[in-house]
This record gives structure tokens, sequence and C-alpha cells, in this order.
């Protein structure tokens, strides 16, 4: 049998293939975009009475009815940067917070660096099981004066999760905020991401804040005193994807009021709706957004009226993965988190009682952000393996490439005329050409990797196999005379916990071509 | 199978789009930067007498009057520069520049201009008015308390709270918690602390208001403002009040402005059959009102199992005087008690 | 004499403030610009806007008292008229406060009278 004879009965599968599946798929990834740009649009009407209330109201942050806040930063070996990181903090601009840290057994000098800055020493207060922990408490320290509002806890080492659990029960204010050690917060972000819950005090239970990525900032005494655009393109991509996902992606559905998602580089919690919730869940990928769920869960199970708030404007910078092995580790792991996350919540689809959650979000994120790379996936198979047998020619499959990849980048520059209306953080016109050459060479490469790799931890999860955190390697910030922090271009290695719901990017499919 | 030409005409529109687009975003920043420009050239003339003005150097009063004189399109930008400037001075040259937007007519368009189409202007007519403290404009503001734009009624709750009038009082509050969006709680607080006593009639009707927003930011404002009056209704909302927060901020409120009287229903709140949040604030509250009378139960509480609980008591304990301290050394080898005493050395509290 | 805030209208209005009164002043709109003027020519005294983007007034402050001239005289300008706002203030080592909206004369009292006492 020659080779056409033989090949013969698979083209007519692939042909057949194409007929059944080329309009639904195209239908699917136009309906995606579709919707992203819904949700710009909402998040349009968001900014706009927000820059609005800027402009006619003067600065009423911070006012009466702002609730004390207690800042939540677990630690693993971050001797380098926290004493940094804590200095920052302890200087943010906020009427009443304190700063509890908590020592995850830390292996090196992160704790005696702390209480050599400090000047800590031992109380015998006893932290409270608020939230259920595992792991043991070794100790409690506040520094000497009686008058800086620190507190450093100790525990055996079990994950950032248990960490955040054991700060919130050592928490003393009625709001609680998560934060990565090494996040760099703007001095007005605890003001910004307290506000919704001064404006609203019975029903805000929590808030998210937007997050940038850091790379490429000029930061100074745990400051940022300049932005600008990372060196390399796949992290100027990344800055192009949170720009995107959060502001957008976060803000369009908090409007819509389906917001199920808050980051776990900055989210604010009431302490009491956190507790009752149970915290964080150690054995969860998915994080904190495995406990938004919860909570919405349990609120409307209990008829609760509740609000859960995002508040636009930047507060929060974290550095992104620069190398391709992290951000593979990164986004199979997020990946995993979100699968088994919606199908630990499955329970609440399509039931009206969890309301525009159960009816709306949770579907749209099964069925776009789930299963997105899945039909991503097909169409980058299905268009080779046509072209090679001839289903359709070059032209015709260049064409249908750009119009699925244009429509994504439609979706991206709408985010970024957005951005730009609104924010506008990158001053320079050179940012700016960078940030659109960006989003367009998103569309060559990079997406189609971050898709091969959700795929591989959607997979190993459904294996069953166990997850391994990734390790990223901080390459530090661009200080200008800074005091710590490893020197530029010294490679340091330390667990990275950003969790599952950070940047779940909304992922466009890529149809068959006819 | 999809057919070329539809394929290459959507191809087509949506790469034009994207060409589009991102011709828009930057025009968006060109036109930010001209709209800057613009402004500036138009204020160029004006700005280094606005300066004077808003320094208080303009003594002979030359500088108020080329302000004055200002007219055409200059107009509208300096109307807001002063504007903008008034949310910054006080005194004798904020009531200066008020004179020079009066002499535009300024405010009596801004009354106008409270029912104008767009939000925006509504809202910058509302503060204005505010800025301008001009008692006339209360009835018109409290009208725009209810506006369906909510900048607007934030402008508007801003701006009762520059002018000062306690007659605003009632309806700021009820529209805290008004359905459709009702008013950004800490905003209406600030602005009803300003307007002075007058407001505790408003006060006492707030905390019976069917919803809990309005209770709560009037609770906040009764321990705020030491307003008595509404002591007994603030003992029976922390104990019945549906609302956990509403009960919290009762709680805290009865903790400032509290007395003698009020430690039983807050010690009858420590107990173990309520809320755990409120109980810790039951008894950090016991701490700022400070009666003996509470001694006893917070003595109790500290061997309570809760740590944080048990420790507030044994703080609050340190704060309540010989009788206070009495107590404490009685349960001296306790956990909680040893922290808290520590804690109290530190911050020297104790020698 | 150096003054720092990003708000526009305050820093010009503080500068014609006390240029109009005899000092030599020097406005910057931002914290780093301010840390930077400071290091290379220390001034007589620093008018420091507590809420700034990047470098807060806080943060330059307390990088001046830890510097080599940590003497220098400060008065923050803060929009709130917070306890803790004005305790930070004074805990890192401020000399002196005053709360937006100020009233201009009040300002170059002050700032007389922290100068007369340097004197």
């Amino acid at each position: 049998m020659s080779l056409a004879e033989a090949v013969e009965p698979l083209r007519d599968a692939v042909v057949w293939l194409f007929e059944v599946s080329a309009v639904p798929v195209l239908g699917y990834f136009v309906l995606i975009n579709t919707s992203y740009l819904v949700l710009i649009g909402l998040a349009a009407l968001d900014f706009r009475s927000y820059l609005r209330g800027r402009k006619t109201v003067v600065d009423t942050l911070g006012g009466e009815l702002t609730p004390g806040v207690s800042v939540i930063v677990p630690a693993h070996n971050e001797e380098a940067g926290i004493v940094t990181s804590v200095k920052a903090l302890l200087s943010l601009r906020y009427p009443g917070h304190e700063v509890v840290v908590v020592d995850d057994g830390s292996t090196d000098s992160t704790f005696e660096r702390l209480r050599d800055a400090f000047d800590l020493v031992e109380l015998p207060r006893e932290v409270s099981q608020d939230v259920p922990v595992r792991a043991r408490v070794l100790g409690l320290h506040v520094p000497r004066d009686g008058r800086t509002r620190l507190i450093v806890v100790q525990k055996e080492n079990s994950g950032r999760s248990e960490a955040s659990n054991v700060g919130v029960n050592a928490a003393t204010e009625p709001l609680v905020a998560m934060i990565d050690a090494d996040s760099i917060l703007e001095p007005d972000a605890l003001l910004r991401v307290a506000k919704p819950f001064a404006d609203d005090p019975t029903r805000v239970v929590a808030t998210g804040g937007a997050i940038r990525p850091v790379n490429g900032c000029r930061v100074v005494a745990g400051r940022i005193v300049s932005v600008g655009l990372p060196q390399r393109w796949m992290p100027r991509i990344q800055v192009v994807e949170y720009l995107r996902a959060f502001l957008l992606g976060r803000t369009g559905w908090s409007r819509f009021k389906g917001l199920i998602l808050i980051s776990g580089a900055f989210g604010l919690y009431r302490r009491d709706t956190y507790v009752e919730a149970g915290g964080l869940d150690p054995d969860s990928i998915g994080e904190d957004f495995e406990l938004v769920l919860r909570m919405h869960r349990i609120l409307r199970d209990a008829d609760v009226d509740y609000r859960v708030e995002f508040v636009p404007e930047p507060v929060s910078w974290t550095e992104v993965p620069s190398t391709f092995r992290v951000l593979r580790n990164q986004r199979r792991r997020w990946h995993r988190g979100l699968w088994e996350t919606l199908w630990q919540y499955r329970g609440m689809l399509f039931r009206p009682r969890y309301g525009r959650i159960g009816m709306v979000a949770l579907p749209y994120y099964w069925a776009f952000e789930l299963m997105a790379p899945l039909l991503e996936l097909y169409g980058i198979v299905i268009v080779p393996v046509a072209l090679l047998l001839d289903v359709i020619n070059i032209p015709f499959a260049l064409l249908f490439l750009a119009f699925a990849y244009g429509y994504a980048l439609l979706v991206t520059l709408a985010a970024m005329a957005l951005e730009e209306w609104a924010f506008h953080r990158h001053e320079r016109w050179r940012d700016l050409g960078i940030a659109l050459v960006a989003a367009v060479l998103e569309n060559v490469g990079y997406r189609q990797l971050t898709v091969w790799w959700r795929l591989e931890g959607w997979w190993a999860s459904l294996r069953g196999k166990k997850q391994v955190w990734g390790v990223m390697t901080r390459t530090g910030f661009n200080e200008g005379g800074s005091e710590q922090g490893a020197p530029p271009g010294h490679p340091r290695v330390s667990e990275r916990g950003a969790s599952a719901g950070d940047v779940t990017v909304p992922e466009r499919a890529k149809g068959g071509a006819a | 199978m999809i057919s070329w030409s539809s394929i290459l005409a959507a191809t087509l529109g949506v790469l034009l789009v994207c060409v589009a687009l991102a011709g828009v975003v930057a025009a968006i920043r060109i036109r930010r930067h001209s709209r800057e420009a613009r402004r500036s050239r138009l204020m160029a003339p004006f700005r280094p007498h606005l300066v004077a003005v808003s320094a208080g150097e303009d003594p002979g009063g030359d500088s108020r009057r080329v302000l004055a004189d200002v007219a055409g399109p200059a107009r509208r930008a300096l109307a807001e520069s002063v504007s903008g400037m008034l949310g910054k001075v006080r005194g004798l040259p904020a009531e200066q520049l008020v004179e020079v937007l009066a002499s535009h007519g300024a405010l009596g368009r801004a009354v106008e201009d409270l029912g104008h189409r767009s939000p925006v202007r509504r809202a910058q007519a509302a503060q204005l008015l505010g800025l301008s403290r001009d008692p006339a404009a209360v009835d018109p503001l409290v009208g725009a308390l209810g506006d369906h734009a909510a900048e607007v009624r934030a402008s508007a709750a801003y701006a009762l709270g520059l002018i000062g009038d306690p007659r605003a009082a009632g309806p700021l509050l009820h529209a805290v918690g008004a359905p459709g969006g009702g008013l950004p709680a800490g905003l209406a607080a600030d602005a009803l602390l300003s307007m002075g006593v007058g407001i505790s009639d408003s006060l006492v009707h707030g905390l019976v208001d069917p919803d809990p927003r309005t209770r709560t930011v009037t609770a906040h404002l009764c321990g705020a403002g030491s307003f008595t009056r509404a002591l007994p209704l603030l003992r029976d909302l922390v104990a019945l009040d549906p609302d956990l927060t509403v009960r919290e901020t009762c709680a805290t409120a009865l903790g400032r402005i509290g007395r003698a009287e009020d430690a039983e229903v807050l010690t009858r709140h420590t107990q173990v059959e309520h809320p755990q949040p409120l109980r810790r604030v039951c008894a950090a509250a016991l701490g700022e009102l400070g009666d003996p009378s509470a001694v006893p139960t917070l003595a109790a509480l500290t061997h309570d199992p809760d740590p944080r609980l048990a420790e507030l008591a044994a703080s609050t304990l340190v704060r309540l005087g010989p009788q206070g301290r009495a107590a404490l050394a009685a349960g001296g080898a306790l956990r909680p008690v040893r922290s808290a005493m520590t804690m109290a050395r530190l911050q020297g509290v104790l020698p | 004499m150096l003054v720092a805030d990003d708000d526009a209208d305050i820093r010009e209005l503080v500068e014609f403030k006390l240029s109009q009164a005899g000092y030599a002043v020097q406005a910057v709109p931002d914290g780093l610009a301010a840390w930077e003027a400071f290091e290379s020519e220390p001034p007589a005294i620093a008018v420091l806007d507590v809420m700034m983007p990047g470098l807060s007034g806080f943060d330059v402050l307390r990088k001046i008292r830890e510097s080599e001239h940590p003497r220098v005289p400060v008065l923050m300008l803060s929009a709130k008229s917070r306890d803790s706002d004005v305790d930070t203030g004074f805990a890192i080592g401020a000399d002196d406060y005053v709360i937006k909206p100020f009233s201009p004369r009040e300002l170059l009292h002050r700032v007389n009278t922290m100068l007369a006492r340097t004197r």
C-alpha cells in the first residue's frame, strides 16, 4: 500500500473533524474574547466613577471608621530582604496597623536579622488557635520599645498557608492583610484596599488589590521610586498579561459582583470571616482562591448580605519569573490549583442560591479559564496536521491564525487603552511602544507555551502526582543605593508562593481551520 | 467549513481594529498631555496671581482684581484651579479665593449645576458649594444626597461636612443606608463629626434606622463625639442588634463614653455564650471605660481558654488601678497574665 | 530651604510664601528628589509632605535622621489630622506638623520659629 493510500483514512478523518469542529471551536474562542471585552467594558465603567470620585472629593482616605489592619507576612528563608521589607511595611501610611511576621521554620538567619534590627524580646504570649493549625508555634517576640507594632512568631516549617493562619491567629486588629514577604507595597496601599471596608463596614468581607510586576522598576528603601519595564521580553510580556488579567479581569468581575479571585500577593480580609471560614487550607494548591470560594459558599449558605471588592489601582508590586523554568512551574501550579479548586466546589455550579458566583462566575471559569488550554491545544495540533494532509492550504491557515490571535491582541489593546486612560503608570513613550510590541509577541509563542504548561499541571493533578513547590531564583531589584537585598545579578534561591489564583490569564482557544 | 472570503474579511476587520486601538492608546496619552498643556497655557498668566492670593500675599488686592477680571475659556480652568486650592488652604486666603469665585458668579451657577446633565459637573458643583462654606447651599446639597450617581452623593456629603450645618445630619445618616448604593460610611462619619453637637437628635434616630450601615455610623459617632444621650440605646443594641458589626461598634462606643452603669452590659457580653469577636471587643472596651466594677469578671476571664481574650482581660486589669492589679497578682502564674504584664512593662505602664 | 510635595499647588504656594519672606527655597516634586537634594546640599530647614508616591515624607525624614546631618529641622505637612500620622512623625523625629488645609501664614510662622530655635 502506498503512503497516500495509507494516509487516506486519516485524511478523511481529519476532514470530517474539521467540518464538525471548526465552527464550534471558532465560536468558542470568539465567545471568550468577547466576554473579555464585556469585562473590559464593565471595568471601564468602574474606572470612570472611581476616577471621578478622586477628582471631586478631596482625599478622605483613612478617615473615621477606618478599621485597624494586621499585615501578615509569612516568611521562609528571607534573610536578605526581610528587614527592609518589614521596615517598609511598618512605615506604611495607615491609622492603626501592625505587622505580624511569621517565620516558617527558616533555616537561615531570617529571625536573627529581625531580632537584631528591631531589638526583639520574647513574650510569653500564647497564640490562639482561632484557626486550627497543625504545626507547633515556637515563640512570639515583640520589640523591646513596646511601641513599634511588630510581632514576630516562630513556628515549625509547614508551608505558607499555615504560616498565614498562624499570623491571623496572632493578629490583634479586625482586618488582616496577606502579603508576600518580598512584595513591595505603595505607601498608601493599605489605605486604598481598606477603603471599601470603611465605606461599607457591615457588608464588605474581603478586598483585593491590583498587582504589577516589579521587574524593571527602581526600588529604593523598599519603595518604588520609578516605574519601568524589564529588560527581557518574557517578563515584559508578563507585564502586559498582568495588566489585562488583574486590572480588567478582576475589576470587571468585581463590578459584576461576581469576584471570586483575590490574589495571594495582596488580599485584605475581615479577621472574623477568615476565622469562621477556617483559614487557608494547607493541603490545597488553590490557596487563597480556594479560601475565597469557601467564603462565598459559607456566606451564601448562611444568607448573609456581603461584598467582595477589588481595588483597581495598583497597590502591590511583585517579582515575576524571568526564566522559563520558573514560569513553567508557576503556570503548572496555577492551573492545577484552578482545576482542583473548581472541582472541589463543583457543588456550587448552577445553583441559584449561590447567585452570580454559582450561576455565572463559576461556570465561566470552568468553560473559559479551565478548558481554554485544551481547546487551544486542539487548534495548535490540528492546523499543522491539516496542512500536512493538504486539507487546508497555507494562506488559509495563516489567515485563520491571524484572525484568532488578532482578536486576542485586540482584547489586550483594549486593556492597554483603558490602563492608559485610567492610571497611566508607564509614562515613557518608549515603554508604551515596548508594551505594544510585547502584546503582539505574547501571541507568538508565549501563549502557546503557557497552554502546554497549564495542561501539564492539570494532567499532573489528574494523575495524582504530588505537587512540588517551585523554586524561584530571585535576581534582586535594581536598587539604587540600597542598604540590603541581593546585589543585582547575584541569584538567590527562595521558596515562592504566588497563589493559584494570581493570574489565571484569560486564554482564548484557537479554532481549527476550515 | 468556513468560507475564505468571510474569514478574510473578519481577519482584516480585526487587524484594522487592532491598529486603531494602538492608535487610540497613543491618542489618549497625547490628549492627556495636550489637555494639561492647554490648561497650563490658559492659566499661565494667572497662576502667579493665584499663588499670591492663596499664600496670603495679596495685601493690596491687585492679584484678586486680576483674577476677578478673568473671562472666557480661562475662567473655567481658573475655577477648577481655585477649587483645588480651596481644599488645601484655610483662613484669610480661603475667604479671598471664595470671593474671587463669587465675583465670577460661580457660586450661583453651582447651585444650578447641581441639576446638570453630567454627573461630573454635578459633583464639581457640590464640591464648590462645600468649599465656599455657603450656608444657603445646605438644602440643595441635601437634595443631592439622593442623586443616582455615587460620586455626586459623595461630593454632596463631603460638602455638607465642610459647611457643618447640623440640619443635614438626619438626611446624611439616612443616605448612608439608603437603598440603591448609599453613601460611603467613613465619608459620612467624617462629615457628621464636623457638624458639632447639634446632630444629637439625628443620632438617636440613626440608631434605630433599619439599615445596619447607618446604625454603625451612628454608633461610631456617638463614641467619637461623646453623645451620651444615646447611651441607653447603645446598651440595647449591644445586646440585641442582629448585625455583629453594629454590636461591636456600640460596645466600643460604650467603652469610650460610657459611665459606671454601662460596665454591666459590657461584662455580660464577655461571657462564653456570645460570639468571640464581640467578647474580645467588650473586654477591650471595659479597659477604656475604666470602671472597677468589672474587675471580678475580668479576673475570671484571665482563666478563659481563649488566650487573646484572657490577655485582653489582663491588660485591662493593669489599667484599672490598684484593684485591678491586686486581682492580677492573684493570677500571676497564668501565661496571659505574664504576657500582659510583660507588655505593660515594655510600654512603660508598669515599672 | 527645601520643600517637597507632589502636589504642584502646595509646592508653589509654600515656595512663594517662603521666598517672599526672604528665604532661598528649592522645591522638589517627590521624595527621591528631596533626598537627593538634601544629600547634595543640606538645607537649613526641610518642609516635607507626608503623602508622596515612592519615598514618602516619613521615608525621607527617616533617612535625614540617619544621615550625616541629622539635626536639620523638619516640618511635616499632612492631609490627615490623625493622631497616628502625627505620632509617627514625631516618633521618627519630626520637629513640627502642619495639617492640610493649612494657613500659609501659620506655616511661615512655624518655619521662623524653628529657624530661630536652631540659632
